[in-house]
């Protein structure tokens, strides 16, 4: 595998153990989630740029559209957790309750 | 040439000369109903002119005047029909409304707008007059809306009663629902005939008038109290006295009769209208008079005694008579404004009592009333030679020789012998027995007022049937032969009515009071008409025009189908399938540890 090739699969692995464990905050996953998709369009693009298949060129704008409505998603339920509690720690999140 | 249509004119134009004296203020001044009065009788002998002249040669006229506008192919122009109809009516109404001006200046005397009140009487006059000569269907609603409005503001007259202001109301809404009829009926006209000229009408002689013609028997239920919308009459005797006796009685409520005399030409050819005509008639005949037995305001019997006439007058045009129907209206006028007056005599001597319960005894009292009362009440029922005689009597014996409904006919005799049963209640609790007023009595009769007006249709209401029927030409030939028995009908069930009533009346005078049984309860409640059909179709109309705009519309369709349905659906489903407790960090710890573990087994095993 190129460097080009491991740096940015490094980036994405980052962004995943960022995603999967933080401490306190719920922003700070969903700010690796954004991370981790765009590694992915960076990643998807270059390889598709340098086989010259054209015929997948969509890809990566299709996953940047889908990328913004799961970004939306989880913004939307920050925003639930921290009308009830005013901040987004995730310990809050221990009460089950709708 | 002859002064034929000159005296007419003038006779007519005369009337609104009071009117126009507005102008100058000299209507301020506390001579102004005198003059009134004295303008009403000179216009009623010079229209006897002409009256007279049209009985001696049968002259008809029609007066076009004025070309008013012209509306594509539509002429409407200024123009007086005086036919037969207008002519006899036009002095017979003269003449009662001079009485009754004479009489209100008694009766009206203490009431400080007295001149508005004369003035308001002139001019439903003129209106009336205007619906009684017009040659075209667009005068003739200008003078039937000007009647309907001079009758709210009559009615109102005392407007800080609550019961006058809903009743002057009530009589507004259930002409408006006969003027959609007119309205219709003028549509219909002015699509098929091109006209609103009676002439070309007439002359075209549409074939299919079924629509038109059920148009103005709406507009005839409407003005003139058919059973449907019949409610507003008795409640009209919340007017004064007079107004009672002019409008609700002589003039306004016989121009629904009117209209459908007028188109005869029409109707004569239309079976199932004159069907239709004579049930409506014969059912608003008994109805009104089975409510007229229970009743004790002495003005509302007499209210329901007018409603129960104008059904016959219908029944005679359902049975294809309309100059019998027309002679009823003109000898009706004279007997019903006469009862009114006396009522209203009877009602200011015992200071403002109109329950027959509190009266009594006012034979001895109130002579001249008295006689003038009974002789009202005999010429109502039919006596034989008096006014009601010549007209009443020869519409029974049409209707029992005529190929006609049996039922109709049936309703029609009961109804003629309950009207002597009610005039005899009148007469027995108003004028006969002892007396149940207050001692302390006002009771006074010797205006000349009241005795010269009550006395002119006195005279009137004795002879005048015998006048117009010998003079009018001949129109539609009575039967002439029949049996004994049909020829002695109506007479029979009158005397039957009388005897019947004086019987049970002089019976259960000393019996005790019971509850009043079923029978009772629906003759003094009208029926329950009003009580359910002044509630029940405007809660109904309002609560589904609630129930179909802003509950169907807005909150189900806008609101709850997507929306709220979506998210209650979500919120109870998660509550019922979510078995988590929480702990996030937990959950993401060990997928990535699975995930490194998994990665490493993968890559590191050969």
């Amino acid at each position: 595998m190129s460097l080009v090739h491991i740096n940015i699969f490094l980036a994405f692995t980052v962004s995943l153990v960022g995603l999967l464990m933080y401490r306190s905050h719920l922003m700070s996953s969903l700010l690796c989630l954004e991370g981790m998709m765009l590694s992915l369009f960076v990643m998807a693009t270059m390889v598709v740029l340098n086989t010259h298949f054209t015929l997948a060129s969509m890809m990566p704008i299709i996953l940047l559209v889908f990328a913004a409505c799961e970004a939306a998603l989880g913004l939307s339920l920050l925003v639930m957790v921290s009308n009830t509690y005013g901040v987004d720690h995730v310990q809050n999140l221990n009460l089950l309750q709708c | 040439m002859n002064m034929f249509s000159s005296l007419m004119l003038a006779s007519l134009s005369v009337l609104t000369l009071p009117i126009m004296s507005s102008i100058l203020n000299t209507h301020k001044n506390s001579t102004y109903p005198h003059h009134v009065k004295n303008i009403i009788s000179y216009a009623f002998i010079t229209s006897l002119i002409p009256t007279m002249m049209f009985i001696h040669s049968g002259q008809e006229t029609i007066i076009s005047n004025w070309h008013w506008m012209t509306i594509q192919t539509l002429k409407l122009s200024l123009s007086f029909k005086l036919d037969y109809f207008s002519m006899i009516f036009v002095p017979v109404a003269l003449f009662v409304t001079w009485s009754i001006m004479e009489f209100s200046l008694w009766y009206m005397h203490s009431d400080p707008y007295i001149t508005r009140f004369f003035k308001y009487l002139l001019t439903f006059l003129i209106t009336m007059m205007i619906l009684v000569t017009a040659n075209n269907l667009f005068q003739l609603f200008i003078g039937w809306e000007g009647v309907g409005i001079m009758s709210f503001l009559l009615i109102g007259w005392w407007y800080g009663r609550t019961d006058a202001n809903t009743a002057a109301l009530q009589a507004i809404l259930y002409n408006r629902i006969g003027d959609i009829g007119f309205i219709m009926a003028m549509a219909w006209f002015l699509f098929n005939a091109n006209t609103w000229d009676l002439q070309q009408i007439f002359m075209l002689d549409p074939n299919l008038t079924n629509l038109p013609l059920l148009g103005l028997l709406l507009a005839a239920t409407g003005k003139s109290a058919q059973f449907g919308l019949h409610p507003w009459l008795p409640s009209a005797m919340e007017g004064p006295t007079p107004v009672s006796a002019l409008l609700h009685s002589s003039t306004m409520v016989v121009a629904g009769v009117f209209l459908l005399i007028r188109f005869h030409p029409l109707m004569e050819n239309n079976k199932t209208i004159q069907s239709l005509t004579l049930c409506l008639g014969a059912i608003t005949t008994l109805f009104t008079a089975i409510c007229a037995l229970t009743q004790n305001d002495i003005k509302k019997i007499i209210a329901f005694s007018t409603s129960s006439q104008l059904g016959l007058m219908i029944v005679t045009i359902g049975i294809n008579q309309p100059y019998l129907a027309f002679l009823h209206i003109c000898t009706h006028a004279f007997f019903k404004a006469m009862l009114f007056m006396c009522s209203g005599s009877i009602i200011h001597s015992l200071n403002d009592e109109q329950d027959i319960r509190k009266m009594g005894g006012l034979f001895n009292a109130m002579p001249f009333t008295t006689t003038s009362l009974i002789i009202g009440s005999l010429a109502l029922t039919g006596m034989p030679f008096l006014t009601g005689f010549y007209s009443k009597d020869l519409i029974i014996e049409t209707a029992n020789t005529s190929y006609t409904n049996a039922w109709a006919l049936l309703m029609t005799l009961i109804a003629t012998s309950l009207t002597a049963v009610y005039s005899t209640r009148i007469i027995f609790f108003a004028l006969l027995g002892q007396p149940r007023f207050l001692p302390l009595t006002t009771i006074n009769e010797n205006n000349p007022f009241l005795i010269n007006s009550i006395k002119r249709l006195l005279i009137g209401s004795i002879f005048a049937g015998f006048f117009i029927s010998n003079n009018i030409y001949p129109t539609t030939i009575p039967e002439m032969t029949m049996p004994i028995y049909m020829k002695l009908t109506a007479l029979t069930v009158t005397i039957l009515g009388f005897t019947l009533a004086l019987e049970l009346s002089l019976i259960t005078q000393n019996l005790k009071l019971e509850h009043p049984t079923n029978m009772f309860k629906f003759s003094n409640l009208l029926g329950y008409y009003p009580t359910i059909m002044h509630r029940l179709p405007p809660l109904a109309s309002l609560s589904m025009g609630q129930k179909s705009a802003s509950l169907l519309l807005d909150s189900i369709w806008l609101e709850n189908i997507l929306p709220k349905s979506i998210s209650q659906f979500q919120m109870k489903t998660s509550i019922l399938i979510s078995t988590q407790k929480g702990q996030i960090k937990l959950y993401f710890l060990s997928f990535l540890i699975t995930l490194t573990l998994s990665m490493l087994l993968f890559n590191l095993h050969e």
